[in-house]
């Protein structure tokens, strides 16, 4: 064999060597995630589907389905659910439309402001609006004494300001992204042919943001009738579903009645997950190259009064944040309102473990959670493209199941006696795993997003230089990914801090987290300390915003400079 | 019908999009703007349509001041380069919405559209969204939208630019059809040179905000009045003077007067001629065969000419040739 010939062999098995690694690696990102998201999704949502199936006494059927339909009381709190469900997403559809409308088609200033302030209610966990109201409007309300009369807020006009507060972000969110989408040749087209402006609004602004209505429509619905906090804190004698369920699970331990009710919470989300597919269909016109953005003009007639109600909701939502605050540092709301630290003390047993409690689930959701995405998003890209499709699907599902479900999925598939699994029950760990799931679909996508902007030349040139898969991913990818792994970081670490609906159902007496605690606080009495315990959250959540944001801007200016 | 523009200025900030633009446009003639991207056309004609407002001068609709007129009350038609059609209503209801605006009876605008589907072609494709149809047929759909109510005036923005080769001149002769059918006053602005000449009555060239040149397409191509023209209406050699004077003194008979470096003589490439000859000056340097004529570059007297030939034998790069000119071909420019 002459030298070039041993060389050349050499070489080649250097090669086949370097392809087996790059497969491992590859066949490794696959794998984890989605043995994970079968661990953790899929599974727990099976063990409910069977858990509903089998009645007490073991046998296999409808048994719990009928007595969940005997169960008293479980009739009318799936009404007043309803009724405040309904309630809410109409409220939240008219005022976000006109809010995202203000924000995205008028010249009125303050976008940001408003945007900042719209923040805030995502920053903390949702029984917090429930709290502020209380604040302003309760029993001891600063608006009620200047009023000199009482209010009764409590039950469902409380509750229904609470979940519009809290769900309006959200609407406003979804209903900003399908507004943004406008092609200013159509309004130019119609303009031309006659049609005036009340005309050019139902015929083009409206049709073209249906699916975002319907979808933000949805997402208050369901985030109405699944949540737990406000209920929980404003809703006096209001039976609703989320705190039934809670009652008859943890209270009476009937987990067949849970289970079935778990099943029929997904059905809205079902609806809602189905018509966005349609919706994806039929895309539109909307988004195409080239779009020619509407010029934004001052027209008095429409803007003031728009202006208008996008303060008073703003303001609103500032108010009855800020009035949390507030109350937390003064000494007996709202009779002396003179500055104090007491509340500060929280005399709760534990008190402030579940922060830190929260805390830690919060970094290990994020973190786990953003290296499993991220394995997914990179070992997705080279699965054929039927199986790409199947992950994808599974993937994006999650968003689908409310977190109230999750949290009742996660007691029928870890709190089963003798299982391996069942260690988990009662850990951190699988509260941040919980809390992971609930935000999958969103951290997913916005991966997806950023794995988008990998240029592939980029990807190929360094692979035809002889870059094996781990450079490419060290030296190509990582590096562009940097600021949308930063972003799903900080994405489920926030969210983590203050959810409540998924967790409520995992967490012991040992095992505290944060919004439970401001919860507990607030049933025993203690308002002030809830609301210094929130002012906490919120404290850690804006922290975490801005590291996040910091991180962000430090990243693009470095980048600039290169 | 009679569009009068009168000095119409327009500026963004500080950049001066139209500078003092005078045209008329009258009967059911056939207008185009023709001119580089960036030159100001979409301005004009957003002005003519009343979607941007002039910042001084008039425009004046048979006689009568359009300032006070929003554009929802022109009657005009207009067709954009693409995704104009409204995306939620079918290729019916699109053609139909302006009669539905102007509230037609339903059998009154049913009747229209069938009719109109059937001028364009696509009477099957009554009840498709505009994403299920190509872009040709899309654009086919606007230009039956725009002229569904009878528009005092058709105005087009590059209603062909953003399709392929084939389907845009295929578009071309039935926009032309359509227009004569219909005797509808057009304005439709465009960069492309040739499809101006195949439509228009009348071509206004314009650059950076100016009109250079208005004319029938046959004065702008073989009478181009500046150096601007000559260039962009297809090719020639742009000539100085004191050459001219010293190498074809025959084409100074027809200069205007002036001193040397105010005109240029403009020579297409068909109209000089060259002869292969053992004893002429020039030499080939460069043939580019582009299927039924050559393009041929020659050097003569220290200059390169562009020269159009046949398939002359004998011509070849490096070969000697004579050079002839077409004076009556030859017109000036300024510079
Ligand atoms: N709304 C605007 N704001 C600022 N500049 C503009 C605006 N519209 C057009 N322009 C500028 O005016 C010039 C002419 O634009 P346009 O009429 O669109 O050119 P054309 O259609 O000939 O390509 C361009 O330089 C363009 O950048
Ligand atoms: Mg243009």
């Amino acid at each position: 064999m002459s030298i070039a010939a041993v060389e050349v062999a050499e070489r080649s098995g250097f090669r086949l060597r370097r392809a087996g690694n790059d497969r491992l690696l590859i066949a490794a990102a696959i794998a984890l995630p989605c043995l994970a998201l079968l661990i953790f999704f899929v599974f727990p949502l099976a063990m409910m589907l069977r858990r509903s199936l089998v009645a007490d006494d073991g046998s296999i059927g409808f048994a719990n389905y009928v007595a969940l339909a005997r169960t008293p009381g479980i009739l009318k709190a799936t009404l007043n659910s309803l009724t405040l469900g309904l309630a809410t997403t109409a409220v939240c559809l008219v005022l976000g439309f006109v809010l995202a409308y203000t924000m995205t088609r008028t010249r009125v200033p303050g976008a940001r402001i408003i945007s900042a302030v719209l923040a805030l209610p995502m920053l903390a966990p949702s029984l917090v609006l429930g709290l502020g109201l209380i604040f302003l409007l309760g029993r001891n309300g600063l608006i009620s004494g200047m009023l000199g009369k009482r209010i009764d807020i409590y039950g469902l006009p409380g509750l229904l300001i609470a979940d519009v507060l809290y769900a309006l972000p959200q609407a406003v969110l979804i209903l900003k992204a399908a507004l943004a989408h406008a092609d200013a040749r159509y309004y130019d087209a119609a303009e031309v042919m006659g049609a005036g402006r009340w005309r050019q609004f139902f015929d083009i602004t409206l049709p073209n943001v249906k699916f975002g209505l319907l979808s933000a429509g949805f997402v208050v619905f369901t985030v109405t009738i699944t949540d737990f906090g406000n209920a929980a804190v404003i809703g006096g004698d209001y039976a609703v579903l989320a705190t039934e369920i809670y009652n008859q699970v943890t209270g009476q331990m009937k987990f067949g009645i849970g289970a079935v009710v778990g099943l029929l919470l997904l059905a809205p989300t079902g609806i809602a997950v189905y018509i966005e597919r349609v919706a994806a269909q039929r895309q539109f016109g909307g988004g195409a190259e080239g779009a020619v953005p509407p010029q934004l003009s001052f027209v008095p007639a429409r803007d003031v009064p728009l202006s208008i109600v996008t303060g008073l909701a703003t303001l609103s939502v500032l108010a009855v944040i800020g009035v949390v605050i507030y109350a937390s540092f003064m000494r007996l709301w709202p009779y002396r309102l003179t500055f104090t630290l007491k509340h500060y003390d929280i005399t709760l047993s534990g008190g402030y473990a579940p922060l830190w409690t929260s805390l830690l689930v919060s970094v290990v959701a994020a973190s786990v959670g953003t290296f499993l995405l991220f394995a997914l998003v990179y070992g997705i890209r080279r699965l054929p493209s039927l199986p790409a499709k199947i992950v994808y699907l599974v993937a994006t599902m999650p968003v689908g199941v409310p977190g109230l479900v999750l949290g009742l999925s996660y007691i029928f598939a870890f709190n089963i006696a003798g299982s391996p699994l069942s260690v988990l029950y009662g850990s951190a760990l699988l509260l941040a795993l919980c809390n992971f799931y609930h935000y999958h679909t969103q951290g997913f996508l916005t991966m997806v997003t950023g794995m988008r902007a990998v240029p592939p030349a980029l990807e190929e040139a360094a692979t035809c230089l002889g870059s094996g898969a781990g450079e490419v991913l060290a030296n190509v990818i990582i590096p562009v990914m940097t600021p949308t792994l930063i972003s799903v970081f900080f994405f489920l670490f926030m969210r983590s801090m203050v959810t409540l609906s998924a967790v409520i159902f995992l967490v012991t007496p040992s095992l505290g987290i944060a919004a439970v605690s401001v919860m507990r606080l607030d049933e025993a009495g203690f308002v002030s300390q809830a609301a210094a315990f929130s002012t906490c959250i919120m404290l850690v959540v804006c922290a975490a915003a801005l590291a996040m944001q910091l991180a962000l801007k430090w990243l693009a200016a470095r980048g600039g400079r290169r | 019908m009679t569009l009068e523009l009168d000095r119409l200025h327009k500026t963004f900030d500080d950049f001066t999009a139209l500078d003092r633009i005078s045209l008329t446009v009258e009967g059911s003639e056939f207008v185009c703007l023709l001119g580089p991207s960036g030159c100001g056309k979409t301005t004009l004609l957003r002005i003519i349509a009343g979607l941007l407002t002039q910042d001084s001068g008039r425009l004046l609709l048979d006689g009568k001041d359009l300032s006070a007129v929003p554009a929802r009350e022109r009657g005009f038609g207009i067709v954009f380069q693409s995704y104009s059609l409204f995306p939620n209503m079918t290729v019916a209801e699109n053609i139909g919405y302006g009669m539905r605006i102007r509230k037609a009876e339903r059998a009154k605008i049913a009747a229209r559209v069938a009719e109109l589907l059937e001028l364009i072609k696509l009477p099957h494709l009554a009840d498709r969204l505009p994403y299920q149809l190509s872009g040709g047929q899309q654009q086919r759909v606007a230009l039956a939208r725009a002229v569904a109510v009878d528009p005092r005036l058709i105005l087009l923005d590059e209603p062909l630019s953003a399709l392929d080769a084939k389907v845009r001149a295929d578009l071309r002769v039935e926009i032309r059809e359509l227009q004569r059918r219909l005797g509808i006053p057009t304005v439709m602005v465009t960069h492309d040179q040739e499809e101006a000449m195949m439509l228009s009555d009348r071509i206004v060239c314009m650059n950076a905000g100016r009109i250079e040149q208005v004319g029938a397409p046959q004065d702008l191509y073989l009478r181009p009045a500046t150096k601007f023209v000559a260039d962009f209406m297809g090719s020639s050699n742009l000539l100085p003077t004191d050459w001219v004077r010293d190498a074809m003194p025959a084409l100074m008979n027809s200069r205007p007067d002036g001193a040397d470096a105010d005109y240029l003589a403009c020579l297409r490439p068909e109209h000089v001629r060259l002869q292969p000859l053992d004893a002429g000056e020039a030499r080939v340097v460069d043939v580019t065969f582009l299927g039924n004529i050559s393009r041929t570059k020659v050097a003569w007297k220290g200059r390169e000419l562009m020269v159009q030939t046949g398939h002359v034998g004998g011509v070849a790069p490096g070969a000697a040739v004579a050079v002839s000119v077409d004076a009556a071909g030859c017109g000036w420019v300024r510079a």
